[in-house]
């Protein structure tokens, strides 16, 4: 099925630049499903990383701890941290150090200062499991015991000393069951008791712990694919060899989403993607899409499940080689279609070639191509945007559409650590930004266009309600971003909590809709000057005049604090240009160069003039 | 399977796992002979030689015990030759 990812197959050439073989290489390790090619790829990967220059950038600090043995999983979890353009440095303590690692703030791993740890459970940590018989209350009573070790003791203890957010991989149910078909029925029973402990474990546990379910993803391969006995006897070996690449790619993408490394819009192609057949050649009522043939309905299942992830906050988008009604009349005309044309944030039907639609969509949304997952059945097309965008992540697919589900599920690429109600609205916000347009095209000029939108905010200090979308903000935004300072949870409400700060949040909203909470800033207070550090904004309100409406409230919170200097700082990033400028449009002066080639600007408070904005602050949305 | 195709098949797995296709083996050829085979590419090297010999699983003992070539040899003879 994976066509031309073969062992060899990418072997760089010695001419070519080291970035272009290392991109090709992790194309094709995130495409291999075999695991001698995975190995094999990922030892490749290794030769390159060693004589590349880390140009002094910082890596991503990352444990990996476990009773098990880890060994297997450091190399290939680097390689696929890479692919998400994290370069990690990973410490492993020694085979069954674990809980003495997290729990000594002076052990070697709390030496190390991980940003993230990632803890393996496994059955051999349960030291204390039910006896035959244990009522509801007994079990419940040692599933706690377990639960509140664990959350409260470990994972919080390292937490408190290190800072570290913690993924914490749960139990894959026992490969064999002494009860059989009765154990759901029997609370002491071990299939039971895992299943018990894996609920509460992500039930309770708190903002800094991020599950890795491995009982999902076990169940998913199957347990007796998933664990090979025979090597946990003989090198205690937690996961088969086979199942070392699901694990590893989702641990990767766990830690992609807290830095906000994955992706936020799938860009598909039509003809033999989403209905089988192609549209312009069959006609509308000749395509291959619902009951009634094997392939209709596996397309539909397809559309299906893109529906499910468009629920839940990812962007859909179509680019595809059509005349623009043949691409438009199944949507429009087939009750058997699950995907209708309003389900698209942006639609290309043209014959220009497709990363220049796939390009135009992510400037219309306002999003990097590396937020970007391509799919389309066409091994010459992907291979083109593979070549003309390697930033877009392009979905290795066969010609199967029963696949296409189960190849993206596993792709690791859409995992997130949380759904928020923005992510829930976010089609909704986008198809809003469309009528926006329209009106801007329509409206004589871009002044009276803005006073058409009606716009209202409400701006406050950061409030609980809003932490985790604050949080969310905060390590997703790239373009309007000062200094693309991240944070964690728990640093958010440590900020919002001090005395000497001063945080904001900006929630928009139109006559077109609710924008959602769009715009965060903080800063610190240092005698009579406010430090402003902490700035973005979403990509979906620029040129708003929202920014001005922030500077406002900013400025003037701190002139009533009796502040009377205001410096800001601006740390240059690939993405953040568009803001080099900002406190030069804000009346700051150029104030000398900060650290990681940034620029301090400063201004007094005392001439300072709110800045005219079309944007109605209101105490709250009624 | 013959003795003799069993190790032509065993010599190109060996190549593949190692990417050394100068590897030639014998009976007495141990991890020691060859630079990158340790207890982690030992494993892996199961694997593919049970991927290799379609139907061919060693038991736990064999996981643990197979200390060279002529050994892995005859526990693949053991299961596959007729």
């Amino acid at each position: 099925m994976v066509s031309g990812v073969k062992t060899g197959s990418v072997s760089p050439d010695t001419d070519m630049p080291d970035e272009k073989a290392r991109a090709q290489i992790l194309s094709a390790l995130r495409a291999t499903e075999s695991i001698q090619d995975y190995l094999s790829l990922c030892r490749k990967w290794r030769k390159i990383d060693r004589t590349v220059s880390d140009d002094g950038c910082t890596k991503l600090r990352v444990a990996l701890l476990s009773g098990a043995t880890t060994d297997f999983l450091e190399l290939p979890l680097r390689a696929e941290l890479d692919s998400f353009g994290l370069r990690a440095l990973i410490h492993r303590p020694d085979f069954n150090t674990h809980v003495a690692e997290l729990m000594d703030p002076a052990s070697a791993t709390a030496e190390f200062s991980p940003q993230i740890a990632v803890i393996l459970l496994g059955a051999s940590d349960i030291t204390e499991w039910p006896a035959v018989g244990d009522t509801e209350a007994d079990v419940a009573k040692l599933a706690d015991r377990f639960v509140d070790l664990w959350l409260n003791n470990i994972c919080a203890t390292f937490n408190r000393e290190t800072g570290a957010e913690i993924i914490l991989g749960n139990l894959h149910l026992p490969p064999t069951s002494s009860t059989g078909h009765l154990s759901r029925r029997l609370p002491w029973d071990r299939t039971n008791f895992v299943r018990r402990i894996n609920q509460l474990l992500a039930e309770r546990a708190p903002k800094f712990v991020h599950t890795l379910d491995l009982e999902l993803l076990s169940a998913q391969y199957g347990v007796q694919q998933w664990f090979d006995p025979r090597f946990w006897y003989h090198a205690k070996q937690p996961v088969s060899f086979d199942c070392m690449i699901p694990l590893v790619r989702d641990m990767a993408g766990i830690i992609a989403a807290i830095y906000g490394k994955t992706s936020k819009c799938i860009v598909l192609d039509l003809d033999h993607t989403l209905w089988g057949g192609i549209v312009g050649d069959d006609g509308v009522n000749g395509i291959k899409i619902g009951q009634g043939s094997a392939e209709g309905e596996a397309f539909l299942a397809f559309q299906n499940y893109l529906l499910e992830l468009k629920a839940r906050g990812v962007l859909l988008a179509v680019a595809s080689k059509n005349e623009d009604a043949n691409a438009r009349a199944p949507f429009d005309t087939l009750d058997d279609m699950a995907l209708k044309h309003a389900d698209f944030v942006s639609f290309k039907a043209n014959w220009g070639p497709k990363p220049d639609s796939i390009a135009a969509i992510a400037q219309e949304l306002n999003i990097g191509l590396d937020a970007i997952i391509f799919v389309d059945d066409n091994p010459a097309e992907r291979a083109l945007v593979r070549q003309s965008l390697p930033e877009v992540r392009v979905l290795e697919v066969g010609d199967d559409p029963s696949e296409y589900p189960y190849l993206l599920s596993r792709s690791g690429w859409l995992e997130t650590i949380e759904i928020t109600s923005e992510d829930r609205k976010k089609s909704d916000q986008y198809a809003a930004n469309r009528s926006r347009t329209e009106l801007a095209e329509s409206a004589v000029d871009y002044d009276s266009y803005l006073r058409s939108l009606n716009q209202k905010a409400v701006i406050r200090p950061f409030e609980p309600e809003h932490f985790d979308r604050i949080t969310q903000l905060i390590n997703k935004t790239n373009q309007f971003n000062l200094t693309t300072q991240r944070m964690t949870q728990s640093e958010v409400e440590a900020l919002a909590a001090s005395d000497s700060t001063l945080t904001a949040y900006m929630r928009l909203k139109d006559s077109f809709g609710d924008n959602g909470l769009i715009s965060v800033a903080a800063g610190s207070v240092v005698g009579d000057t406010l430090i402003l550090d902490l700035w973005l904004m979403s990509c979906r309100v620029f040129k708003r005049g929202a920014e001005f409406a922030m500077a406002n409230y900013l400025l003037q919170e701190a002139a009533r604090r009796g502040i009377s200097n205001v410096r800001g700082l601006y740390r240059p990033t690939a993405k953040n240009g568009l803001v080099e400028n900002l406190y030069a449009d804000l009346n700051f002066e150029k104030d000398g160069p900060a650290e990681d080639n940034g620029t301090n600007w400063s201004r007094t408070l005392a001439e300072f003039e709110p800045f005219p904005v079309s944007i109605e602050i209101v105490e709250d949305f009624a | 399977m013959t003795e003799s195709e069993v190790w032509q098949r065993l010599t190109s797995v060996f190549q593949d796992v190692f990417e050394d296709d100068e590897i030639s083996l014998s009976p007495e050829t141990t991890a020691e002979a060859i630079e990158d085979w340790d207890s982690l590419t030992n494993i892996q090297l199961l694997i593919a030689i049970e991927k290799a010999f379609p139907g061919l699983q060693f038991s736990t003992g064999e996981v643990a015990n197979l200390e060279n070539v002529g050994d892995l040899v005859s526990a693949i003879i053991k299961r596959v030759a007729t």
